[in-house]
């Protein structure tokens, strides 16, 4: 027996000195931080605003007086689309099965307390705490954001290039890639990008032209830029903002100059419609394009993405369903995506919650099909959202429902601590954030 | 080849603005955007009355003065803002919009025959261009040296080098 005993443990101790130092496809060994359910995760802030009504509950018109009720998320969501009354244009489903059969599906969640802003919800939703900030204040969130956690705590790489913020639109958004915290700060923050500014009007006609140096020259640029320095006794070292290492910056300016002309060459950049259509593009649709851009460059380990077009809802109901019809396609079409690809395949969970509700009663405006449009000025209803986590069966539960009106299964503020879940840096968070780890979602 | 009609679609999307409130960016001049200094004025003694770092705008206005001797169009600076503003790592938007500059065919810069033809001129004009003062006889020394040493150092390079460096981002 004691035999017996010593030459398995002497098997089990080989086959973990073999399998410890594995090297991830990350390129790392081992994780620096906790055990991890993946090494990867794409939150998408299905933002602008999103009433339960028409996204989960599949009520369609059914709220405008009109007796036609389905489900317009056909790739996020089971059910049948509408059959009549249609006021957008359906698209056929990219996914065989919707995400809520690849995962969990949070159908009742709540935004418990401050203002129902767009930048409040963003806010609460990356730093996992409420705020009572102001709307639209060009500011860092007074938080961590999960970014910040992230890198401080987790990132193996100690680099930018491994968590991107990627928003649709500016305003306050930059400044959601880092907190004010005085222990993170910008040295731990995403790189941020809008793609619709550097692959849009501005983009194109001031960086087109650009020109790209090879590492030799690099190398000749830093030379003489070194000899300046050495002779002028400050540093521009408060440039505002996050800062990647010179090989990286040179990675990522070369990825988005190559990506400007891809994007005006034919076939060149993969666009999240159907067919690749460029003309069905809406800024929605350009952003997750763009996402899935940087997701296929760089493989990041955290990636937020968001949308913010339905915020139209607040002038016109008919067009709030077309952008909720096709961001939901880009979502599904982002999937699809990340299972084609080597590293991001099976190793990614993906959660996609908007940022908060709308009113449940309509205001006075009604569009060309006399439908009425919806504000969000923080009654019960514009506090209530959902949180879809999607991924691998062995990692996520699939198919599960949970909560229901008036018994909402999480918050909002849950998000940043289920990603220190998965990516294994929950414990690091101490206790700057309230929420809990969503673990019903887990295998 | 590039085909410019798929770049409309996408130029179309700017004029969608679902919360105009917060895609909005600022797009009235302030005083800083003004060009400094460029039109003669009188030179630093040495790096040492550098003390204030400019900013963005700033920075941006003065690039393109320096480099097409005129002043930047406020369009053309309302679109770099917007770049910079949708670039989270500031040095590598500058650098972009740098790189951008130097391709323009209304760039001022001296051949790499002019430059070779006679390199303690072409340092002091830098110099006088970039940092509005003289090199002093070390720093001449210095990248006269390297010029010499690598045949492929051009003056692109060497104006890059000059406004990615740290006295250029101070006044």
């Amino acid at each position: 027996m004691k035999r017996r005993n010593f030459l398995k443990k002497a098997a089990l101790t080989t086959a973990a000195s073999i399998s410890v130092p594995y090297i991830l496809p990350t390129g790392r060994l081992f994780a620096s931080c906790g055990n991890r359910v993946a090494n990867h995760v794409v939150f998408v802030l299905f933002a602008g605003g999103i009433r339960q009504q028409e996204s989960v509950d599949q009520q369609y018109l059914a709220n405008q007086g009109l007796a036609t009720e389905g489900n317009v998320m056909n790739n996020m969501l089971e059910g049948a689309a509408p059959t009549s009354n249609l006021v957008y244009q359906p698209w056929s489903p990219i996914l065989n099965r919707p995400l809520s059969q690849q995962g969990t599906l949070f159908k009742e969640v709540l935004y418990r307390q401050g203002p129902t802003g767009h930048y409040n919800g963003h806010t609460v939703a990356m730093t996992g705490n409420y705020t009572e900030t102001g709307l639209n204040l060009n500011i860092n969130p007074e938080f961590p954001t999960v970014f910040e956690y992230y890198r401080r705590h987790c990132d193996p790489a100690s680099s930018a290039i491994n968590a991107w913020w990627i928003s649709e639109g500016l305003g306050p958004y930059p400044s959601l890639n880092y907190s004010r915290h005085q222990s993170y700060g910008a040295r731990y923050g995403a790189n941020y990008l809008r793609p619709r500014s550097i692959f849009g009007e501005s983009g194109y006609s001031q960086l087109s032209g650009a020109q790209t140096y090879q590492p030799d020259d690099v190398q000749r640029i830093s030379k003489i830029k070194g000899l300046l320095d050495q002779n002028f006794f400050q540093q521009a070292d408060d440039l505002p903002g996050i800062q990647n290492t010179p090989e990286d910056r040179e990675r990522i300016k070369n990825f988005l100059l190559n990506s400007m002309n891809a994007a005006v060459t034919p076939g060149g950049f993969e666009f999240a419609t159907p067919g690749s259509d460029p003309s069905l593009l809406t800024g929605d649709l350009i952003n997750i394009s763009a996402a899935w851009r940087v997701m296929n460059e760089f493989a990041p380990e955290l990636t937020v993405i968001n949308t913010t077009n339905l915020d139209i809802c607040h002038d016109e109901f008919s067009p709030y369903i077309d952008f909720l019809h096709r961001a939901d396609y880009g979502v599904g079409w982002l999937w699809n995506k990340i299972q084609s690809h080597p590293v991001l395949a099976n190793d990614t969970i993906m959660i996609c919650m908007p940022e908060h509700g709308r009113n449940l009663e309509s205001n006075n405006l009604r569009d060309a099909n006399g439908l009425g449009a919806y504000d969000h000025t923080g009654d019960a209803n514009s506090r209530r959202v959902f949180t879809l986590i999607v991924g691998p069966p062995d990692k996520v539960v699939q198919g599960q429902v949970l909560g229901s009106l008036g018994n909402p299964a999480a918050e909002s503020i849950d998000v940043v601590p289920t990603i220190g879940h998965i990516l294994g840096f929950e414990e690091s968070m101490g206790g700057r954030v309230p929420g809990r780890v969503l673990n019903e979602a887990f295998v | 080849m590039k085909n410019s009609s798929y770049l409309f679609p996408l130029l179309l999307l700017l004029l969608f603005a679902a919360c105009k409130k917060e895609t909005q960016i600022n797009k009235q001049p302030v005083v800083d955007n003004y060009i400094y200094e460029i039109n003669g004025e009188k030179l630093y003694q040495s790096n040492a009355e550098k003390v204030k770092q400019k900013s963005a705008e700033q920075y941006i206005s003065i690039l393109y003065a320096n480099l097409n001797k005129q002043s930047i169009p406020q369009n053309d600076l309302s679109q770099l803002a917007e770049i910079r503003l949708a670039n989270g790592d500031k040095q590598m938007a500058d650098e972009l919009i740098l790189n951008g500059f130097v391709n323009s065919p209304s760039i001022s810069i001296p051949t790499d025959a002019e430059m070779r033809a006679d390199i303690e001129g072409f340092i002091q004009q830098t110099f006088l261009r970039f940092f509005l003062r003289e090199p002093t006889a070390y720093e001449t020394f210095e990248i006269k040296k390297a010029i010499e040493e690598d045949p492929d150092m051009t003056p692109v390079l060497v104006y890059q080098a000059f406004a990615l460096s740290n006295e250029y981002k101070f006044y």
